[in-house]
């Protein structure tokens, strides 16, 4: 259990966490979504203590991390796959971490087992790949066995198998009954993994909603093709229907299902071309609401709906602090 | 890696339940043993050290001119003061070997963004500096020791060709080889400290080379009383009085100097280490 209030982190004028207030829960996969510089590493670095918050607190488990006498114990963090001394092995970088609260050896080849780094153990971390490195950094942040997992980026530098493993891995340590919580700028990935999502947008909590409602706020719709539309958008035209008309041959039908238009059109002896179900995507639903909260947003294109599209996904690589 | 990419283990440890485990001071030390001695620079510095230690020791000795040897032979304190001087030479150059490592030490913890996992395991933060501390300075003693101790056995016999013989039970021999390896020691506590200070490999390896070798030699060129003073007060002339005698303070004065030395140097580093962002 994470719970933050008011939690504020300001360099000089800029403000990078706005008095945020927000509580992961365990037994659940935590998604932190947001654009590049949406304030997500920092809070997760201000929940174990490695960032001061310039005001408000979050605390573990009911304390601030520092307090905890075990704090590998009771959170696992993988906050940058770079935070290894390069000159060091694997093995040897897990050891001096698992010392501190005298975590016995066969633990280290434990992890070492279970993020698949046999082979690489004993290797200096410089001539790691980053996907190699992420995977020492989740063995890092499992070393004390913790209620809650911190994972920034997790899938960042992974291949499609690394990005599978680590889907599968945030989902069962969530059904074990701990607290995860992990950040993606991927909508999509987010949509895989997660059961809740807390939307970041310039330091604040834009959204915060299990991914169903989030899915759900961003209206589905059924697209229906047939040669007499006309006929169609006629018989189906209520007063809770809303019926767009594409083309002169497609329409986009809201506030009734595929079924009950299928049998309008048999009803009818209409022939349709296609009746299709078109869920809205969380990619829509992000964009919408970070729409204005991306911070470094490239030249606009032209259309309005293309420009907000092409901010977000265009964004530009995070400035380096 | 495609054992642990089919399918997810738990998490949860399959042998055995980690046993009591939780944050002690012991077990930082014990990290930061680990950590020194799993990197390679660690290693070859002390190597380097005790080598130039012997070497220069050796080189001295050939070099010696005859007459110098004749006037250490005739008289016992002489000779005593010479098997010293040969033996401890080398620190005037292993001064800077162990603050480069000192400063290393931590300034690598940085630049490689190792420190961000030593402070998530340890979030109180200044155990970590003071086990370093302790770890380092520790480990920098008993090298040292075994250098000084190797350096005074290689040029003993050397040294009694020439007719020059000391005794290392001798009170104006052995007090001066256990200050050499506490001087390096303290030094290398006083740049490790300038290294956590700066947080940077380049800057701090500057500053504490700096303080060993320009300030004296820019002091040196002032002509007022205080600057006489203040060059007495600097680590390196301290020093010289832990393992080459003489100078204005006492031995125990000097440890006291280099622990002052120290205390300027960590006390602003711990402070800013508790209060800056990892």
């Amino acid at each position: 259990m994470i719970e933050a209030t008011s939690l504020t982190k300001r360099y000089g004028a800029r403000t990078a966490v706005d008095a945020i207030d927000f509580t992961v829960r365990p037994g659940q996969v935590t998604g932190f979504l947001g654009p590049n510089g949406a304030g997500k590493s920092t809070t997760m670095r201000m929940i174990v203590g490695l960032d001061r918050p310039s005001a408000g607190r979050v605390t573990v488990n009911g304390r601030p991390y520092a307090e905890h006498r075990a704090p590998l114990r009771e959170v696992g963090a993988l906050l940058d796959a770079k935070a290894v001394h390069t000159g060091r092995s694997a093995r040897n970088h897990l050891r001096a971490i698992a010392a501190t609260h005298g975590i016995p050896a066969r633990r280290v080849d434990e992890v070492i087992g279970l993020t698949g780094l046999e082979s690489v153990a004993r290797k200096r971390v410089g001539g790691f790949s980053l996907g190699m490195g992420q995977r020492l950094g989740i063995a890092a942040a499992l070393l004390g066995d913790p209620a809650t997992l911190i994972l920034d980026e997790p899938v960042n530098g992974l291949d499609p198998e690394g990005v599978l493993w680590v889907r599968g891995f945030a989902r069962q340590l969530a059904a074990e009954g701990r607290t995860v919580l992990l950040s993606s700028h991927l909508m999509s990935e987010m949509a895989l993994t997660a059961d809740h999502i807390i939307v970041l947008g310039k330091g604040r909590v834009v959204a915060n909603a299990p991914v169903g409602d989030l899915l759900g706020s961003t209206g589905s719709f059924v697209r229906v093709r047939s040669p007499r539309v006309d006929e169609l958008a006629r018989r189906l035209g209520q007063p809770d229907v809303t019926v767009t008309s594409v083309d002169a041959t497609t329409l986009e039908v809201r506030g009734v299902g595929a079924e009950v238009i299928g049998e309008v059109a048999a009803g009818l002896g209409v022939p349709l071309h296609e009746l299709t179900l078109v869920q809205g995507s969380l990619e829509d639903a992000y964009l919408s609401l970070t729409r204005d909260e991306v911070e470094y947003r490239t030249g606009a294109v032209t259309g309005a709906d293309a420009a907000g599209r092409a901010g977000a996904t265009a964004v530009s690589e995070e400035v380096a602090r | 890696m495609s054992a642990a990419t089919t399918a997810p283990a738990s998490a949860r440890a399959t042998l055995q339940p980690v046993p009591d485990a939780r944050l002690r001071f012991t077990g930082i030390l014990r990290s930061e043993w680990i950590k020194l001695t799993t990197l390679r620079s660690t290693l070859w510095a002390y190597a380097i050290l005790t080598v130039l230690q012997v070497a220069m020791g050796a080189l001295l000795v050939m070099t010696q001119t005859d007459a110098m040897a004749a006037g250490a032979a005739a008289d016992p304190a002489a000779a005593a003061h010479a098997a010293v001087q040969i033996s401890t030479l080398g620190v005037l150059f292993n001064q800077l070997v162990i603050s480069v490592l000192g400063v290393l030490l931590i300034s690598g913890e940085y630049g490689t963004g190792q420190i961000r996992s030593s402070l998530t395991a340890v979030p109180t933060r200044l155990p970590v500096l003071w086990a370093k501390a302790l770890v380092f300075a520790v480990t920098s003693f008993v090298v040292g020791l075994v250098a000084v101790f190797a350096a005074y056995a290689v040029t003993w016999p050397m040294l009694q060709t020439k007719g020059i013989t000391s005794s290392l039970g001798d009170v104006d021999v052995w007090p001066h080889l256990v200050g050499a390896a506490g001087y390096l020691a303290l030094i290398g506590l006083v740049a490790f400290f300038l290294g956590a200070l700066l947080r940077h490999t380049a800057g701090g390896i500057a500053a504490a080379v700096g303080l060993l070798l320009v300030v004296p030699s820019v002091i040196s060129f002032i002509g007022a009383e205080w600057a006489r003073v203040l060059s007495d007060w600097l680590p390196g002339s301290v020093g010289q009085t832990l393992f080459f005698g003489g100078g204005v303070f006492e031995p125990w004065q000097a440890v006291l100097v280099m622990l002052g030395w120290i205390a300027v140097v960590a006390v602003p580093a711990a402070i800013l280490m508790r209060r800056r962002d990892a």
